[in-house]
C-alpha cells in the first residue's frame, strides 16, 4: 500500500518567542515491509540552523533552531511511504524461552532486544503491572500468543479517552484509573511485559486516515515485542488489532520520551495552543483528495 | 626518640589519653601504643602546644571557616540555610612512600574507568564481548544514550575523578567509591589547607608537607587545554546548578581560585551549535565547561526535559566539537557500587595489568552465583541498590529484624539486577579534637586526579572525612561528619614547601567586566535596590523610635503626630491605626516599630529586605569580596537575632540594634566605594542604589512635606534627621526650618549625597559610563529620562516649590514629585528591557 503523509504540529504563542531549539522525529523509517520513497520536512519560521542525524535506535532525528521572534511554530512533515501487509505469524516459542534466550543474548539481535527489558522513564516494570499480565502469560504459553491478548486484554479493560491523561502522568495512575491515550495503552503494554523481564519496544506512528481506528487523525503508538528466530511482532492496544499496511512506523525507542515526534524549548511565549494534524492517504486516490476532508 | 615522643606525649599534657578502637588500624599508633614514625614531629608539636593552646588555635581556625564563609548546604534543611564547614585541626598524615603508592593505584584506576567510559559509550566491546554484564549497562539509568558516539573533550571521558578510601584493619587501602561525575571535595581540600597551614604554621613547615597550590595551578592549564579550536586564549566556565546544591561554596570557590566565570544554566546559550555566555556586551564564546551539575540535567532537550537547569542544545554542540565539557556527559555511569565487582578482570583486559588497589568486595546480584553467595552470608553484607536513587540508601541486614531480612531476600530474588552487596569496612581510626579530649573516629580519604594530557596526575593530599559519632562507621558530610586536612609528607629533605595563600580577589566585579553575565547585573542591581531599601528603613526607623518614648525632646525629634503621619503616608499602617487614646497608639506603635525590625515575614519591613538581599546575593557569593561578604551576614546575624519578650526592651533593643545596623551599612556603602574597580558590575550595583535612594527620598518628600499638615516644623526636622543632614542644615542656614531651605538641602542640592538631585547626576554619570560600552544604549530611554529629570530640579526655583497654593498646599512640589517618580520607574523599565529582557525563563514542549 502507498500512502501520502501529512503531519502538521502548530504551536500558536500568545506572546513572542525570541528563541526556539526543536528536535523532531518525523521521518518515517526505512525497513523490511516498509520503503520510504520521499520525504521532507518544512518549518516556518525558517531556521537558522538544521541538523540532521541518528539517534542512538537508528530513527531519524531533524533539529531546528530559531533566534529571530516568531508568533508561531509549525513543523510540516510530508512523504510517500510504501507498507507491505505484514504476514500473521505466530511463533510458537514460550515466553519462559524468550525471557531466558534474551538474558542470555547469544546473538547480536537478541542482545540488541535485551536493552528493551529493563525500565525507562515512561515505562518501567512494576508488580502491580506483573500480576496484571500475569494471568495472560500462563506457564509455557507462546510469547507472540500471549502478547497479542494482552494487548487484547488492554483495548477492552481500558476507555480510550483523549483528555484523561497527561504525559506526565505516572504509569500506575494511568493504570489505576483505566483510562487514557495510545501512548499511556503502549506504556502500560509495555510495562506490563517488562514486568516479567520480556523485551518490548515503543512504536511511534501513524494509522491510515478515515479507518475506524482510535488515534487516526494523529500521531499514534503500538507496542513492538522481540522473538528470538522471529524478530519484532507489533500489536496495537489502543486498536486491537495486529500492525499491518494500515500502520505507517516513524521511530521506535523505549518509551515516547525517546521517539516524540515534535518537541522543543522555547523561550518566552506566554500561553501557547498546539493543534496536531496528521493525514495518511492512498496514494492512488486522485490527488485531489489529499489534504481534504 | 620513640621513648622520649611517648613520654612527652603522655605525661607532659595528659592530652593524648588517646585509645584507638580496637579491631581497627589505627592511623597513629601502632597495635604495641607507639606512634607512627611519620606522625612523630605532628605529635611532638601538638604535645608541646598543650591542649588550651590547640584550643585557641581551633578556636581561630573555626574564625578563619566563618570568615572565609566555607559552608556545606544541607538537603532538607527547613531553613535551607547552609552551615559552617566542619575541620577538625588535628591532619591526616600520610607518608611519602605509602602516598606513592597510593598515587599510582589512583592513576591506574582513573584510567582504566575512562576507558570504559570510552567503550561503553562507543563500540561497546565490553558488552559483545561478555566482559561485563549487558544489564549493568542497559539497566543503569545514568546511560545517556543520546551521547553515544560523541567525541570528548581531548579524546578522554574522565577529566576530574574522585575516589573514596578506606584502610582495613591490615593496613592495606581500600576504594569504597568512585566519583566520575562532577566530583565534589576538592575545593574543600584546599579550604581545609589554607586554614589549618594558617592555624598550625610552624607545624605545617616543620612537616615538610606537600603543597596544593601548584596542583590546582597545573590543573586549571590542563583543563583549559581541553578546549577545541586551540584559541589563543580559551574561555572556561564553572556550571553550578545554583546556589542552593549543597557543595555550591566550592563551586563559587573554584570559580574563583581558577578565574572562571561561575554560571548557571541560564547563563548560557546555544546558537549555530556553538555555547555562548549571555554578557552585558553581547554573546561571548565559551570553549570549555566544566560541569559541578549532574550530566542527565545538562541539556533539557535532549537529556532530562523535567528540569530547565541545563542548557538546551549542548549535546548537539559538544556533537558538532564546538566545546568541551568536563567531565564528558554520560560520566554518571561509573558511579555505582557495581562495576567493583568486574574491574580486576576489567583492569586485565582493558590494561593489560593488574588492579593495584582492591575495592571493597563487591557481588551484583544479577549474576546467579554472586546472588546464591549474598543470600546465604546476607547478615554479614551491606545491601545497596545497583542505582541509587535519592533517599535510597544502603541497608544492614546485620542489624534487621527476621521478618525484614526475609522481606529484603524477596526483593532480592524479584529484581536481583538491582542489587549489590559490599563487605562491611571496618574503617580505620585517627585522633579528632572532640569535647575537650582526643577522641578515635573513622575516617575514609577523597583523592583526587586530574586528567593532563597524557595521564592522570594526582593531588598531593585530600579530603579527609570524619565519622560524626564515636563508633559510627558512617561518614557522609549530609549526616553531620567532620573533616580533616590531609598532610602528606614530602620525600626529599630539600623540599621545604609554604603556603602561601592566592591574593583574594576583593571585587564587586567580575574579572573582565565586559564579560559580565546579564543574570549577574540583574541581581547586583536588585543588591543595589535591596540594601537602600535597609538602609532606608533603618534610618526611617531610628528617626521615628525616639517619638514613642513619651519623654521626646519636642522640636528636636519626632513626636507622636508626626510618626503617625509619616508611617501611614508610607503605608506601613493599616487604616484603623488613628483611633484610640494616645497611650494606646504610643504602644501600637511601639509594637508595630518592632516588627518592622524583628519580623522578617513583615512584607517590606527591614529583616523582609534583608532576605530578599541574601536572595539576590547569594548568587553573586563568588563576586562579592569576602569583607563585603561579611558585612552582609553580620547584618543577617544582628537582625535575626531573638529580641527581647518586652516590649519596653524590645524599644531598647532595637534602638541599639539600628545604630549598629547604620554602621554596618556604612562599612558597606563605604566598601562599595573604596574596595571596588569601577566595572559593569559596580554600576549595576550603584544604580540600583541609586534608584531607590531616590525613590525613597521622594517618597519621603512627599509624605513629610506636601501631605504634612501646616505646622510643618517637626516634620522637616524629622525628613533632615532621615536623610543624616541635620547639621548641615544647622550649619547652612542658621535659621528655624524652613521648607524651600529644606527643599534646597534634599532635592536639590547635588553635593548632598542623600538629595534627589545628587541620585540622578550620579544615574546619569552611570548611564553614560554604561552608554559607552554598549552603542546601542546612545540616546536610551533610561538615560534621557535621567537627564530630563535633573534638568526638571535644576530649572525648579525652591521659593515656587516651598509657596502654597489658594488650596494652601504644596501643588507645584507635589507635581514635581509625582514627575520624579514617573520618571525613575520608567528608568527602572528601560534598564529592564535593555539588559535583563533575555532573562525569561523557557520552558519545554513536546508533542
Amino acid at each position: 500500500m502507498r500512502y501520502l503523509t501529512s503531519h502538521t504540529t502548530r504551536y500558536l504563542y500568545q506572546e513572542p518567542v525570541s528563541q526556539c531549539l526543536s528536535e523532531a522525529r518525523l521521518i518515517p523509517r526505512s525497513m523490511p515491509g516498509q520503503r520510504v520513497l520521499a520525504s521532507r520536512i518544512h518549518v516556518e519560521p525558517e531556521p537558522a540552523v538544521i541538523d540532521n542525524r541518528k539517534d542512538y535506535f537508528g530513527n531519524d532525528v531533524s533539529s531546528f533552531a530559531i533566534f529571530r521572534n516568531h508568533d508561531r511554530f509549525i513543523t510540516t512533515a510530508t512523504g510517500v511511504v510504501e507498507v507491505e501487509a505484514s504476514l500473521l505469524s505466530s511463533p510458537a516459542l514460550a515466553w519462559e524461552r524468550v525471557r531466558d534466550l534474551v538474558a542470555a543474548h547469544a546473538s547480536d539481535e537478541s542482545l540488541a532486544a535485551y536493552e528493551f527489558v529493563f525500565d525507562s522513564p515512561y515505562a518501567a516494570a512494576a508488580r502491580e503491572l506483573a500480576d496484571f499480565a500475569r494471568s495472560t502469560f500462563t506457564p509455557g504459553r507462546p510469547y507472540a500468543e500471549a502478547a497479542r491478548e494482552l494487548s487484547h486484554r488492554i483495548h477492552d479493560e481500558f476507555t480510550y479517552l483523549p483528555t484523561s491523561s497527561s504525559i506526565n502522568m505516572p504509569l500506575l495512575e494511568v493504570f489505576h484509573n483505566r483510562c487514557g491515550v495510545c501512548q499511556d495503552f503502549a506504556h502500560i503494554m509495555i510495562g506490563a511485559l517488562r514486568s516479567l523481564c520480556l523485551p518490548a519496544r515503543y512504536v511511534s506512528g501513524y494509522l491510515r486516515s478515515g479507518a475506524q481506528y482510535q488515534g487516526a487523525e494523529a500521531s499514534h503508538a503500538w507496542v513492538s515485542v522481540f522473538v528470538p528466530e522471529t524478530g519484532w511482532l507489533s500489536f496495537d492496544p489502543t486498536n486491537d488489532v495486529v500492525p499491518s499496511d494500515g500502520h505507517v512506523t516513524l521511530a521506535w525507542g523505549r518509551d515516547y520520551g525517546d521517539v516524540t515526534p515534535v518537541k522543543g524549548i522555547a523561550l518566552g511565549g506566554g500561553h501557547q495552543t498546539v493543534e496536531v494534524e496528521v493525514r495518511v492517504v492512498p496514494a492512488e486516490r486522485p490527488s485531489g483528495c489529499f489534504g481534504a476532508q | 626518640m620513640k621513648d622520649a615522643t611517648t613520654a612527652s606525649l603522655k605525661s607532659r599534657t595528659g592530652l593524648w589519653r588517646y585509645v584507638p578502637e580496637p579491631g581497627h588500624w589505627d592511623e597513629v599508633l601502632t597495635p604495641a601504643g607507639f606512634p607512627r614514625r611519620h606522625w612523630r614531629a605532628l605529635l611532638v608539636a601538638l604535645g608541646r602546644m598543650g591542649p588550651e593552646q590547640l584550643s585557641r588555635r581551633w578556636r581561630a581556625g573555626q574564625q578563619l571557616i566563618q570568615a572565609n564563609g566555607i559552608t556545606y548546604n544541607v538537603y532538607g534543611d527547613p531553613q535551607g540555610k547552609e552551615r559552617p564547614w566542619k575541620l577538625d585541626l588535628i591532619p591526616l598524615v600520610i607518608d611519602a612512600a605509602e602516598w606513592e603508592r597510593l598515587e599510582r593505584a589512583i592513576i591506574q584506576r582513573a584510567t582504566l574507568l575512562n576507558a570504559m567510559l570510552a567503550d561503553l559509550y562507543g563500540p561497546q566491546n565490553l558488552i559483545h564481548q561478555r566482559h561485563l554484564p549487558a544489564a549493568t549497562l542497559f539497566a543503569n539509568p545514568h546511560f545517556l544514550r543520546p551521547c553515544c558516539g560523541i567525541v570528548p573533550a581531548g579524546g578522554v571521558h574522565l577529566h576530574l575523578y574522585a575516589a573514596d578510601l578506606a584502610r582495613s584493619p591490615s593496613g592495606q587501602w581500600w576504594a569504597i567509591a568512585d566519583r566520575t561525575q562532577a566530583p565534589s571535595g576538592i575545593g574543600y581540600a584546599l579550604e581545609n589547607r589554607l586554614v589549618s597551614a594558617q592555624t598550625l604554621p610552624s607545624v605545617f613547615n616543620q612537616c615538610r608537607v606537600r603543597q596544593l597550590q601548584p596542583f590546582f595551578e597545573a590543573a586549571r592549564a590542563a583543563l583549559l587545554a581541553l578546549a577545541p579550536n586551540l584559541r589563543a586564549n580559551p574561555r572556561a566556565v564553572l556550571l553550578t546548578p545554583g546556589p542552593h546544591n549543597e557543595t555550591y561554596f566550592e563551586h563559587s570557590f573554584l570559580a574563583r581560585q581558577w578565574g572562571f566565570p561561575l554560571v548557571e544554566g541560564a547563563d548560557l546559550t546555544v546558537r549555530d551549535n556553538r555555547v555562548f555566555l549571555k554578557t552585558l556586551a553581547g554573546l561571548e564564546p565559551v570553549d570549555l565547561v566544566l560541569r559541578r551539575m549532574d550530566d542527565s540535567f545538562c541539556d533539557p532537550l535532549e537529556l532530562r526535559g523535567d528540569s530547565l537547569l541545563g542548557v538546551p542544545g549542548l549535546v548537539q554542540a559538544l556533537r558538532s566539537g564546538n566545546v568541551a565539557v568536563a567531565n564528558a556527559l554520560g560520566s554518571g555511569i561509573l558511579e555505582t557500587a557495581l562495576q567493583m565487582a568486574f574491574l580486576p578482570g576489567l583492569c586485565r583486559q582493558l590494561l593489560g595489568e593488574d588492579l593495584r588497589m582492591p575495592s571493597v568486595a563487591t557481588w551484583w546480584c544479577g549474576d546467579e552465583e554472586p546472588r546464591r553467595y549474598v543470600l546465604e552470608h546476607l547478615e554479614e553484607l551491606v545491601i545497596k541498590p545497583t542505582f541509587p536513587r535519592y533517599g535510597q540508601n544502603a541497608e544492614f541486614p546485620a542489624t534487621m529484624s527476621e521478618a525484614a531480612r526475609r522481606e529484603l531476600a524477596h526483593r532480592i530474588e524479584a529484581r536481583p539486577e538491582q542489587f549489590v552487596a559490599q563487605e562491611q569496612v571496618d574503617l580505620s581510626t585517627a585522633p579528632v579534637r572532640a569535647d575537650q579530649v582526643i577522641a578515635a573516629r573513622h575516617i575514609v580519604l577523597r583523592v583526587f586526579a586530574v586528567w593532563n594530557g597524557s595521564s592522570y596526575m594526582v593531588l598531593p593530599g585530600g579530603l579527609t572525612r570524619v565519622s560524626q559519632e564515636d563508633r559510627s562507621l558512617v561518614v557522609s558530610m549530609q549526616l553531620g561528619g567532620g573533616s580533616k586536612d590531609t598532610w602528606v609528607l614530602s620525600a626529599a629533605e630539600t623540599d621545604t614547601p609554604a603556603v602561601r595563600r592566592t591574593a583574594e580577589t576583593a571585587v564587586t566585579t567580575p574579572r573582565s567586566s565586559a564579560e559580565l553575565p546579564s543574570r549577574v547585573a540583574d541581581n547586583l542591581f536588585w543588591l543595589g535596590r535591596y540594601a537602600e531599601r535597609v538602609e532606608s528603613g533603618v534610618r526611617l526607623v531610628r528617626a521615628l523610635l525616639p517619638g514613642l518614648s513619651g519623654e521626646a525632646d519636642f522640636g528636636r525629634s519626632a513626636t507622636l503626630e508626626t510618626v503617625l503621619h509619616l508611617l501611614g503616608g508610607l503605608n506601613y499602617l493599616p487604616p484603623e491605626f488613628s483611633a484610640g487614646s494616645i497611650a494606646s497608639q504610643r504602644w501600637n506603635l511601639q509594637r508595630l516599630l518592632g516588627t518592622m525590625v524583628f519580623d522578617p515575614t513583615r512584607t517590606s519591613g527591614i529583616g523582609w529586605n534583608l532576605n530578599q538581599i541574601r536572595r539576590v546575593s547569594w548568587p553573586l557569593k563568588e563576586r562579592l569580596s569576602q569583607d563585603t561578604w561579611r558585612v552582609l551576614q553580620q547584618l543577617e546575624m544582628d537582625f535575626s537575632s531573638t529580641p527581647p519578650a518586652s516590649t519596653e526592651q524590645r524599644f531598647v533593643a532595637a534602638m541599639s540594634l539600628l545604630d549598629r545596623a547604620i554602621v554596618t551599612l556604612s562599612a558597606f556603602a563605604g566598601l562599595l566605594m573604596e574596595n571596588t574597580t569601577r566595572g559593569y558590575g559596580w554600576r549595576f550595583l550603584e544604580v540600583g542604589r541609586r534608584l531607590e535612594r531616590a525613590l525613597q527620598m521622594t517618597e519621603l518628600l512627599r509624605v513629610g512635606a506636601v501631605q504634612a499638615p501646616f505646622e510643618i516644623e517637626p516634620y522637616l526636622e524629622t525628613l533632615l534627621q532621615i536623610a543624616d543632614s541635620s547639621i548641615t542644615y544647622r550649619t547652612r542656614y542658621l535659621t528655624a526650618l524652613r521648607i524651600e531651605f529644606v527643599l534646597a538641602l534634599l532635592l536639590a542640592d547635588e553635593s548632598n549625597p542623600r538629595s534627589v538631585a545628587f541620585q540622578f547626576a550620579t544615574l546619569l554619570d552611570h548611564a553614560g559610563n554604561l552608554q559607552q560600552r554598549d552603542p546601542s544604549a546612545s540616546d536610551s530611554i533610561e538615560h534621557a529620562t535621567m537627564a530630563r529629570m535633573l534638568a526638571e530640579i535644576r530649572n525648579a526655583d525652591m521659593d515656587d516649590l516651598a509657596t502654597r497654593d489658594a488650596e494652601g498646599d504644596l501643588g507645584a512640589l507635589e507635581d514635581l514629585l509625582k514627575q520624579m517618580r514617573t520618571g525613575l520607574f520608567d528608568i527602572s523599565d528601560a534598564l529592564t528591557a535593555r539588559y535583563f529582557s533575555h532573562l525569561t525563563p523557557s520552558r519545554l514542549t513536546s508533542f
